[in-house]
Order: structure tokens, then sequence, then C-alpha cells
């Protein structure tokens, strides 16, 4: 395998890994209420068993062809139909799907109901990997609820409860309230002190960890430098260059104003203390390979 | 005949003449304002004639429902604005700023690099009186960027942090950047003394091109574990470094720092000179935030001269740094360095300061990065 290939290969796999960062494997079923008499109602205003999809993830997740099932054995029993744009869910949104054993009413209608002891499990839209799963107490009473709460907002760290709960439907449950970076810090530090000495420490500390660095590396490469003086033409003094090209930056400033010419000294001194750089490798590149009439303009331009 | 008065009087509602007020005239006047001087003056002509035409075409009187607003959803500016209001322009600006730095002066004098640090004071000095002032910490963040001296950032804070007062909040951050020269010197010439200004520092060494390629990766690194809620600004400003200094991807860095950035350059001013609409610029909030802004500037541009002198106490005869350079703390590249210079250069025309400022002046570009990530980590 050449390298070409390897980058090739390497780049895939990371396009992958980001692809599947924010996939269906985000999804959780955080809530599901069986035995459904006074709560919410479908879309037939009936009172139906209900389950509860959460997009744990920071980006959209399309949840169309994947599945639901009551049966372990039976993944694919439910499939969530595809092509419906309203299974494409946001970031920490929650979508309700009903639970009636008919999927003949809609997108959001599964063919199987939920039974208290049962465990209803969500399965990618390959039809065997099994994404996420919630059991029900077979002693849950009707209308209560068994859920996952986040105890960690940030982390969205979902925990199955054991007590039943008071039915959420399309709320995500999480405990307390979730409040602002600002409003912390207005409750926290109404005067700002902490923050302000907090910020100012570390920003001074990362550019002391970047003069250390530098400092080393700086020595290093004078080390380096003075161990194995190179043959070469002797080179220009950097003090006079820099009186040169400081010179010149004076001479047009006493003439005229302007940010190009502190731009103009700037550029001799690079030039003559020789930093300048940028050069190509002189590298050619392109293989002979292709045939000659891939290489061809497909229109004139 | 009726039909047609009813016409013309119907058409007369849809002129910028019925529906034109006081403040749009106050706020065209502005925008003219900013492109005079942008002109005339030629302070910082690439952002203020936008901005300056930008308010002029935000500030046209108009009828509202016709969806051309920048307010209005789906209208040709306020898609414009999306780059401005998701942050998307300011972290391309970056890109092209790397590209088109060259951060040898600082890597010849390390030691500078803590002048950057200096120089943020001026914004957490802001936050502070913002927050005394009455504004929510993440306004007061918000307010407190902008002295910092760097647009971009300012932008990109602010459409994080407190996306209402953007506008005035850009505007206040490019005039006082225009207006550098002005605000920093009699801060520089009141903090030091005559001997200070005399100072003669250390040539800065050769700097070889391995340690440039070395800096953008080492630096990212450095910056971004320590602080990756500034990873948009910090990220590209490296990533066009190393594009610069690696010599081998000269046409992306050539992009990078001419049309990319002109491109997004213009777009940035345009969409916030826009936003600056009368309704919602014209207000005793914006009056504060000039007033905040300028006394960060002065804030960092104390700072950065005081901490040089503090330094110095420490340092012996022949090593020590001429507090001169310690406005250029502040990320106005490279006028701050080049007030530096100027303002030395009074006190002794021989003693050239640009390359040592341009060390801290670099560095503040880092530091103001750092800075705003630290804001929206706490208040975001």
């Amino acid at each position: 395998m050449d390298s070409k290939k390897i980058i090739l290969a390497v780049i895939g796999l990371v396009t992958a890994l980001a692809a599947a960062a924010q996939n269906v494997s985000d999804l959780i079923l955080s809530e599901a209420v069986p035995c459904n008499t006074q709560g919410v109602t479908d879309g037939y205003g009936r009172h139906t068993g209900w389950v509860e999809i959460t997009n744990t993830s920071q980006g959209t997740v399309n949840f169309g062809g994947c599945f639901l099932t009551d049966d372990r054995t039976r993944p694919q029993r439910y499939m969530i139909p595809k092509g419906d744009a309203s299974t494409r869910l946001g970031p920490r949104q929650v979508t309700l799907l009903w639970c009636g054993g008919n999927a003949d009413e809609g997108t959001y209608y599964t063919n199987f109901t939920l039974t208290p002891g049962g465990t209803v499990y969500l399965v990618s839209n390959d039809g065997k990997t099994f994404i996420d799963s919630l059991s029900i107490p077979a002693a849950l009473p009707a209308d209560m609820a068994v859920r996952k709460v986040a105890r960690d907002n940030k982390k969205m760290d979902f925990r199955t409860e054991s007590e039943p709960a008071v039915p959420s439907p399309m709320t995500m449950n999480t405990v307390g309230i979730e409040e602002t970076g600002a409003q912390r810090m207005a409750r926290t530090d109404p005067n700002g002190w902490i923050l302000t000495l907090t910020s100012v420490s570390v920003v001074f500390a990362a550019l002391i960890i970047l003069w250390w660095i530098f400092t080393g590396i700086g020595r290093a490469f004078t080390r380096k430098g003075k161990a194995a003086p190179k043959k070469e033409t002797p080179k220009k003094e950097a003090p006079a260059d820099e009186a040169v090209a400081a010179a010149i930056a004076l001479a047009l400033d006493m003439e005229q104003d302007g940010d190009t010419y502190a731009a103009i000294a700037l550029a001799l001194h690079l030039y003559l203390s020789e930093s300048v750089h940028d050069t190509e490798s002189y590298v050619i590149t392109i293989r002979p390979t292709a045939a000659r009439h891939e290489t061809f303009r497909k229109l004139p331009r | 005949m009726n039909q047609i008065i009813d016409s013309l009087q119907q058409f007369w509602q849809f002129t910028g003449f019925a529906n034109c007020g006081w403040q749009n005239l106050v706020m065209i006047a502005i925008g003219i304002a900013f492109i005079t001087v942008a002109i005339m003056k030629e302070w910082e002509p690439l952002l203020l004639v936008p901005i300056g035409f930008g308010m002029i075409l935000g500030n046209i009187p108009m009828f509202p429902g016709l969806n051309i607003g920048i307010y209005e959803d789906g209208s040709v500016m306020n898609i414009l604005y999306q780059g401005v209001r998701q942050g998307w322009y300011p972290p391309l600006i970056f890109l092209g700023i790397g590209a088109m730095t060259d951060f040898s002066a600082l890597i010849s004098q390390p030691r500078l690099v803590v002048i950057g640090a200096a120089a943020q004071m001026g914004i957490f000095g802001a936050y502070l009186l913002a927050l005394a002032l009455g504004f929510a910490p993440n306004e007061a963040g918000a307010i407190g960027i902008i002295g910092g001296a760097d647009g971009p950032t300012a932008i990109f804070l602010s459409s994080k942090l407190a996306p209402d007062l953007m506008g005035a909040i850009a505007v206040s951050a490019y005039s006082y950047m225009a207006l550098v020269p002005v605000i920093q010197r009699p801060i520089m010439l009141l903090f030091t003394t005559k001997k200070e200004r005399l100072i003669r520092m250390e040539k800065p060494r050769q700097v070889s091109q391995k340690e440039k390629i070395i800096f953008p990766i080492v630096g990212f690194l450095t910056t971004a574990f320590i602080v990756p809620s500034g990873l948009p600004l910090l990220g590209m400003l490296f990533f066009g470094n190393l594009l610069k200094e690696s010599g081998v991807t000269r046409r992306l860095a050539e992009t990078a720092r001419g049309p990319l950035i002109d491109v997004v350059t213009t777009l940035i001013g345009l969409t916030v000179g826009a936003s600056t609409q009368a309704d919602k610029f014209l207000s005793g909030k914006s009056v504060m935030i000039f007033g905040l802004g300028l006394l960060s500037f002065v804030i960092a541009t104390a700072a950065g001269v005081l901490f040089v002198k503090f330094i110095n106490l420490f340092l012996k005869e022949g090593h020590k740094i001429n507090p001169l350079i310690g406005n250029a703390g502040v990320s106005a590249v490279p006028d701050s360095a080049r007030v530096s210079e100027v303002v030395g250069r009074e006190s002794d025309p021989n003693n050239h300061l640009l390359m040592n400022a341009m060390a801290p002046n670099v560095a503040g570009v880092i530091g103001s990065a750092v800075a705003a990530g630290i804001l929206l980590g706490f208040l975001g």
C-alpha cells in the first residue's frame, strides 16, 4: 500500500469516526408509560402508552429507519418510517412514540404495546445493533413512568430511576435547573473579582508556558547552531538591518503617516535578515499516470 | 385620477422619506463620518469604510415586512449577517491573520510574551467596571473584550455572549483600534520617565525556519489545552501561521491572507455596520459601551507599560526593557508597535523599538484570543 492510499484510508477512517460521533448511537430511550389512562393524548385524542426518545448529542440525529421492539429476538419488529422530516431530532431534544399496537396510524405509532415487566429496545438502522433499552418494572402503577434522568447535564449521563416517576413527556429529564454560565457567575461572583483573578492567572499561565517552551527551543537551536557552524557566506548583522529598516520606516513616517510604512519596514527587515521564506518545495507532485484526455478541460474557458 | 393619487400615496408610504426618523439620520451621519475619517485620515480604512457604509445601508428607513432588512429572516443581508451572528467570520479572519503574521519577533524574545498577557488587564478592568455599572456578567464580558483591541475577537465573543450588544461593541472596538495612536501616546508618556524612554533593548536574534514551523504547533497545543473554548480563534490563528511557515503551502497561505481575508473583512464590516440599526443602536447602553471601551484601552495600555516597569525591577542593567513597548501588548497589529517606535524615537531618534514591540504585539493577539476563550468558558 503506497503512502497515498494510507493517507486516504486515514482520512476515510477519521471521516467515518466523525460521522459516527453524532449518529443514532446518541439516542436513548429516556422514559416510558405503558399504562396511560389520564396523561397526554395521541394525535387521535386517545390515552395511549408511549415511549420517549432523547437525543443526547449536540448535533441533529435522524432516527428514521431505526427500529423499536419489545422482543430482543425480533430487533426489526417496528421500523420508524424513513423519509419523514420530523424524524430529525435536534440537539438535546426529545420526542414521543405512541405504543398503541397499530403502525398504520402514522410515523410515531408502533405496532406493539408496552407491557409492565417487559423491555423496550431501540435498534440502529442496520436492524442488528441494539442502541438502548428501557426495562419497565412489573409493578409500575398506571399513569406512572419509568425514566432515565441525567445527573450531569453537560455529560448527559442518564441513569434509570429506581422509583416510579410522574410522567414528564416531551421534557428533558434532567435534575435541577440548568443555569447559564453568566447566571452562575452573577450568583457566585457578583462583583467579578473571582473571574478576573482567575482569568488573569490563566492568561499569564498560558503565555508564561509559551515563554518557557520557546526559551528552551531557542536555546536548543542556538546551541545546535553553535555546535555545527555551517560554511556559509557571512551573514549581514541583524542590528544593522534593523537600523536600516527602522530608519526607512521613520523617514517614511515623517513624510506621511500609515501602516503601509510599518509593513515596508518589517518586510525590509525580514528580507535583509534573510527571514523571508515561503519557498516551494519544488517537488513535482503530478504523476503522468492519467490518460491524456482526462487532463483536458471539459469546457473552453 | 384618484387611483393614481392613491397609488402615489401608497408608494410614498414605502419610501424612506415617509419612514424616516431622527435616529436614522443620526446613524447615517455617523456612517458618513466613519467613511470620511477612513478616507481623509486613512484610519483603518479597510474596516471603517465597510462599517460606515453598512451603517448607512442598515439605517435606510423602510417599510417593515419587505424581507430585505438585516433582522428579517431569509433576506440577503440577514443571510450574510449569520456569519457574524453565528461567529463564522472571526475565525476565518484569524486564519488570514495567522497567515500574514510573522511571529519571529516573539520567538526570538520569548520573555516579552508576558507583556501581551499584562495588556489583557484592559479586558478584565472593563469587565469589572461594566459589572459595577449594572451590566449582566455575559454583557460585561462581551464589553470587556473591547480592551483586547481585536475586532474579530470582539465580534466572536459578543456574538456568543451578548448578541444584542454586538453592533455597539464591534463599532466601539474598531473605532478605538483606529484611534490607537491618539489614545496610547499620552498614557505612555504619563507613566514613563525620560530615563526609561531612553532604554535601549537587546536586538532580537535571528530565528530559524524550523523554530517558526514549531511555533504554531506548540503554541496551539499549549494554548488550546489550557483554554479549549478559544479553539475556533486559536486554531485558525495557528493554522494560518503554519500554512505560512511550512513553506510548502504557499498557495493556501496566500489565499488565506489575501482573497479570503479580504472577502470576509468586507462582509464582516458591512454586516456589522448594517446591524447598527437606529432602534437597536441608539441607546444609553451604547453610550456606556463606548465609554467602557475607551477605558479598557486606557487600562490595557497603562497595564502593559506599568508591567514592564515592574519587570525592570528584577532585570540587570543592560537587559532592561523599554516600557514604551508595554502598550504594544494590545493586539492592534502593527499599529500599537508603531506607536512604541514613534514615541521612543521622540526621546531618542536612534532608538528603534519597532522589532522589539512586535513581540508583545503578536503575543497580544494570542493573549486576547485566550482571554476570549476564558470568558466564553465562564460566561457562555
